[in-house]
């Protein structure tokens, strides 16, 4: 089960700052829309370029997701989940749809060698490294191997879980268990809150 | 191909990643819809993938901020959802229902003529078009914007089938600048894809609107304005939201 958050990390200040926030985006309120921007704007395009890896693709989706942000500000929801992770599941789902869509599957291909265990970390170029992002990759570390490549695989490549069980070699069922294993650890590890 | 029970609560992880694709995804939502302790946790791991996410940003250049800051200005917001509708989903088509009710004459009318007007000669066009105006009277209470394109001296009805099956119809008033399109028999799309509308200009593909709460086959009308001459009218299938610029090819591509 989880484990009670004993004191509130960095990010939870943060994101009740947010909720607040996209309260007041979705009565139309642009001040506050501008200060959202500047919140979610650089983990938004970072996942999204982590995934599609094509800067000016990324900057297009990224540019949707935030508009996307301000057009459906009402349907954000708190009791349902936090505001940043409610914005990076938009993200997510954007980068993940281009991915799947054959096209830019295609260009894809054509820019990177696929790599699939590509290191932790072309992460190390992030702009804002903070301690709730190494904690995220000290508790990564803290996976087993076949945990933590089917998670990266899956949340950082875009990969469908038959795509990452074929990439890492291991049984469908294994992948399945494995993703929803290293989540659950990671969870703890970070001791998320809901 | 049918999961037990134990094997789809084994999917709250890929879930939360979208590593689900197709048949499995339906069948995973559906599965969320009666499973509190399923839900709960696909909750807990996306807040988790959140942290991950974190741990890759990266400030996107400058130049976007204005972009997005002005584009804002001039996009309408979605109303907050209200009642007993269900809003797990930020976008779900069943949020979309809620307005049928007050369309269901038009809906009723129009989805006529997209069924019957799609290969007939301009006289019938005409008269369906004519029948169509005549039934309008409570959609026009309702509607304004709608109702002012088919009451139009100029519209006139332009039908097409698309790649995918079913048929588009539009009822354009070029003096009004504006369109209603309607549609038939366009195949269900799963909950992450939707139908776009694109008014198609010599250089320019402008987004139009999305075709949302399919039912009975047929979509809502939707009114796109902004049409100049020579714009050709496309729809594509886009991720659930709409996109700003084309991302697949149009299903059909019809001259107005």
């Amino acid at each position: 089960m989880r484990q009670p958050r004993l004191s509130p990390g960095p990010e939870e200040g943060r994101d009740q700052d947010l909720e607040g926030l996209l309260v007041r985006v979705a009565r139309g309120d642009h001040a506050a829309f501008e200060t959202v921007y500047d919140a979610l704007s650089a983990p938004v395009f970072g996942l999204i370029k982590k995934v599609l890896r094509d800067p000016s693709q990324s900057e297009e989706v990224a540019q949707e997701v935030l508009l996307e942000v301000w057009r459906t500000a009402s349907r954000f929801d708190a009791a349902k989940g936090g505001a940043m992770s409610w914005a990076m599941t938009i993200a997510h789902r954007r980068a993940v749809d281009r991915v799947r869509s054959e096209t830019s599957a295609a260009q894809r291909e054509q820019k990177v060698a696929p790599d699939p265990v590509s290191g932790p970390d072309d992460v190390a170029d992030a702009v804002e490294a903070n301690l709730e992002s190494q904690r995220a990759r000290r508790c990564l570390d803290g996976l087993t191997e076949v945990q933590r490549e089917s998670v990266k695989l899956a949340y950082y490549g875009g990969y469908s879980y038959p795509q990452v069980a074929k990439l890492l070699g291991v049984a469908l069922g294994t992948v399945k268990t494995r993703i929803r294993d290293g989540l659950i650890r990671m969870r703890d590890c970070m001791e998320v809150s809901w | 191909m049918r999961f037990q029970r134990h094997d789809l609560h084994t999917l709250t992880g890929s879930y939360a990643l979208d590593a689900l694709e197709g048949e499995e995804l339906g069948e995973f939502e559906r599965h969320l819809d009666r499973c509190p302790s399923c839900l709960s946790e696909v909750r807990g791991l996306r807040e988790t993938a959140a942290r991950l996410a974190m741990a890759t940003a990266e400030r996107p250049p400058a130049a976007m901020r204005e972009q997005v800051l002005a584009l804002a200005e001039r996009t309408r917001q979605l109303p907050p959802l209200t009642g007993g509708t269900p809003a797990r989903r930020a976008v779900s088509r069943r949020a979309r229902r809620v307005w049928i009710p007050r369309f269901s004459v038009a809906v009723a009318a129009l989805s006529v003529a997209a069924a019957v007007v799609f290969g007939v000669n301009q006289n019938s066009a005409q008269d369906q078009l004519n029948s169509i105006r005549s039934q309008l009277t409570s959609a026009e209470a309702h509607n304004h914007a709608l109702a002012a394109v088919l009451a139009a001296s100029d519209a006139h009805l332009v039908s097409s089938g698309t790649s995918h099956g079913g048929a588009v119809t539009a009822i354009v008033s070029p003096h009004e600048g504006k369109l209603v399109v309607v549609t038939s028999g366009l195949p269900a799309l799963p909950a992450s894809k939707v139908y776009e509308l694109w008014l198609l200009g010599p250089s320019v593909a402008r987004p139009s609107g999305l075709l949302g709460g399919a039912q009975n086959g047929h979509t809502d009308p939707v009114v796109a304005a902004g049409l100049a001459a020579g714009y050709k009218l496309g729809v594509t299938v886009e991720p659930a939201g709409g996109t700003l610029r084309p991302t697949t090819a149009p299903i059909v591509d019809m001259s107005l």
